[in-house]
């Protein structure tokens, strides 16, 4: 009982002692601010562990869905093919070991664990090239993606001082030293441009 | 391969004839998916193509799926918002109004640009025959049960072509066709990736008056496909009628009618139907499909030059086996024509090695046999077709090719050939 106490304490504390980020992106060169990645970078002499419920990215109507997944380092993504066409994943990318998940069939599933906080795999399909997205890998789970108008919120982010970044797959935007209070919401916008 | 300098000795009462040849034997039928597919479905087109013409295993599944994606999947797969004719709903009110159906959002036409460079070799020549050929295609469907393709081409300035047909879909196993038609599916021709013709659809019959690359001219067609078990391979059938020898305007020639028909089995790869049932694999792209298609087909007409008749039939074997990056098409055809009293037997089959070196580099051969009358002593005509198709881009293709003669009686002939077609 003690310890059922302590956690909700704890629970409670780190709920007390957390603020909100807040913001808008206004995007350059891009047809709308969606799908930036606006996240903390590595907060020193902290480690997260992986959630161990699988994300996921869909295939459907020829597109993956959601275009852009950020995820915390270890997180296992479950790739669905919900098309009854034959859908292949795969990365290019060395960070992501170059997997290739072969085809499956639809209503089927295979999976990958990204395991390099800093990695941004591709996820490309070989049997539809025109079919593209990103898996964001982060090293701590304080991370937004901007809807289409650009606004994001990053919730729950305990005190502190972070450095703020951003990432979109095309265009750029400078990180920020924020001061994230006990309490509170933190606003932050960013323009990115190519 | 035509030389231009062997042209300007022809007097014009021939070309004329040539041309007028020319024009009914163009029905050229190509089944293939088109730029405007890729607008409707915003897709590439390497969807479809192992290199445009050439079809992979989805494209064939999408083409005996009506244009349509596989498993009643399309609707969802559309990108482009159809145009309606009426909505769903007048289903119920017929007869008393027309049945509803809808149209393309937009034009549903594609392009295709040719220009090439050739080079004779036993005139020494080289010649820049830029443009080629410019081709219209439109192709797409009308509701879920009606389907359309068609091609229109005009190839140097005087030389037109021009195909139609139209189907009704009733499922993947059963489409009857109204149009264009012809033991041409039967083969390569029409998603060939080379210049050359292949010699089959090539041969003649004695009066020259036919050949599979004529088509059948107007008539109707029921063919369809199914998957085999567990979702893989399976049989794909095709049964015509047709005019046959026809003329500039598409009349048959002479009161019978052709008759044709069409069978293949393919064991393993995806389903002819498509589908993605029991497709599990390590490895995929877009020009695998691990399989072998063995395929039989028959043809049978008459065919008429001046009062006399001309009784022909053709009566083929081909294989299509897709190993990895590799796949190796044969076709063995046998002819036999009466014409005059005289009975003449032919035989001609080709092979050829599709292999793939990068998704944007193929490797080609091809080799051609053609004997025409297989009881005189005239050596048949052999040939070798090495080339390299590159794929600039996906809707932009360029290749050099080689023909080279190998029969004593053609050594010397051929030449090199670099042509590039542009797709939107």
């Amino acid at each position: 009982m003690k310890k059922l106490y302590f956690l909700l304490l704890l629970a409670f504390a780190s709920t007390a002692f957390a603020g909100d980020i807040v913001g808008t992106i206004k995007a350059k060169g891009a047809r709308n601010a969606g799908n930036a990645v606006v996240y903390l970078d590595k907060i020193e002499g902290k480690t997260f562990s992986a959630p161990k419920k699988h994300a996921t990215m869909d295939q459907k109507n020829l597109s993956f869905v959601p275009h852009v997944l950020p995820l915390l380092a270890g997180t296992t993504v479950d790739f669905v093919n919900s098309d009854d066409v034959l859908h292949n994943v795969f990365s290019p990318d060395k960070c992501a070991d170059k997997f290739n998940l072969g085809t499956w069939p639809k209503g089927q599933s295979r999976s990958y664990t990204f395991k390099n906080a800093g990695c941004r795999p591709v996820i490309l399909c070989n049997v539809h090239p025109e079919m593209e997205a990103y898996v964001v890998v982060l090293s701590n789970p304080y991370f937004a993606v901007s809807k289409k108008d650009g606004t994001f919120a990053i919730k729950n982010v305990p005190a502190g001082k972070y450095t703020l970044k951003i990432w979109h797959e095309k265009l750029k935007g400078k990180p920020v030293q924020i001061t994230v209070s006990a309490a509170g919401k933190v606003t932050q916008d960013f323009v990115i441009h190519r | 391969m035509k030389s231009n300098g062997h042209l300007l000795k022809i007097n014009i009462p021939i070309i004329v004839a040539m041309l007028a040849l020319f024009l009914v034997s163009l029905a050229v039928k190509k089944a293939s998916a088109i730029p405007a597919f890729a607008r409707k479905y915003k897709t590439s087109c390497i969807t479809c193509h192992y290199a445009f013409p050439k079809l992979n295993a989805f494209g064939k599944a999408f083409h005996n799926n009506g244009y349509r994606y596989p498993g009643g999947q399309d609707a969802e797969m559309i990108k482009e918002e159809p145009v309606s004719l009426g909505s769903d709903a007048y289903k119920r009110v017929w007869p008393n109004a027309i049945w509803p159906t809808d149209i393309a959002g937009t034009a549903p036409f594609s392009v295709q640009a040719v220009g090439r460079v050739l080079y004779f070799k036993s005139d020494k020549m080289t010649s820049f025959e830029v443009p080629h050929e410019f081709e219209l295609f439109y192709g797409g469907t009308f509701d879920s049960k009606i389907s359309y393709f068609g091609e229109v081409e005009l190839e140097h300035e005087s030389e037109l072509g021009y195909t139609f047909n139209v189907q009704y879909d009733f499922n993947p196993g059963l489409h009857l066709k109204f149009g264009s038609v012809g033991l041409e599916h039967a083969t390569p021709e029409g998603l060939r990736l080379t210049v050359a013709h292949y010699n089959i659809t090539n041969l003649r019959n004695q009066s020259g008056t036919w050949r599979i690359r004529s088509g059948g001219g107007g008539g109707m067609e029921i063919w369809g496909a199914m998957n085999g078990a567990g979702g893989k391979g399976g049989f794909t059938y095709a049964l015509g009628i047709a005019n046959g020898q026809h003329d500039e305007e598409n009349y048959d020639i002479n009161k019978s009618k052709d008759l044709y028909a069409r069978a293949t089995y393919k064991i393993g790869g995806l389903g002819e139907a498509g589908g993605t049932a029991g497709q599990a694999s390590a490895t995929s792209a877009f020009y695998i499909d691990n399989s072998v298609r063995l395929g039989g087909f028959v043809y049978s007409g008459k065919a008429t030059k001046g009062s006399l008749e001309d009784k022909f039939s053709v009566l083929g074997a081909d294989v299509d086996w897709w190993l990895n990056r590799l796949n190796i098409v044969g076709t063995l055809l046998t002819m036999q024509s009466d014409y005059m009293g005289i009975e003449r037997k032919s035989l001609a089959y080709f092979a050829e090695a599709n292999y793939v070196l990068y998704p944007w580099l193929i490797a080609y051969t091809r080799y051609e046999f053609t004997d025409v009358n297989k009881d005189d002593d005239v050596a048949a005509m052999t040939s070798i077709i090495p080339a390299m198709i590159i794929m600039l881009r996906a809707n932009v293709k360029c290749s050099l090719e080689y023909n080279l003669p190998l029969d004593t009686a053609s050594k010397g002939g051929g030449g090199l050939t670099y042509q590039f077609n542009i797709a939107f």
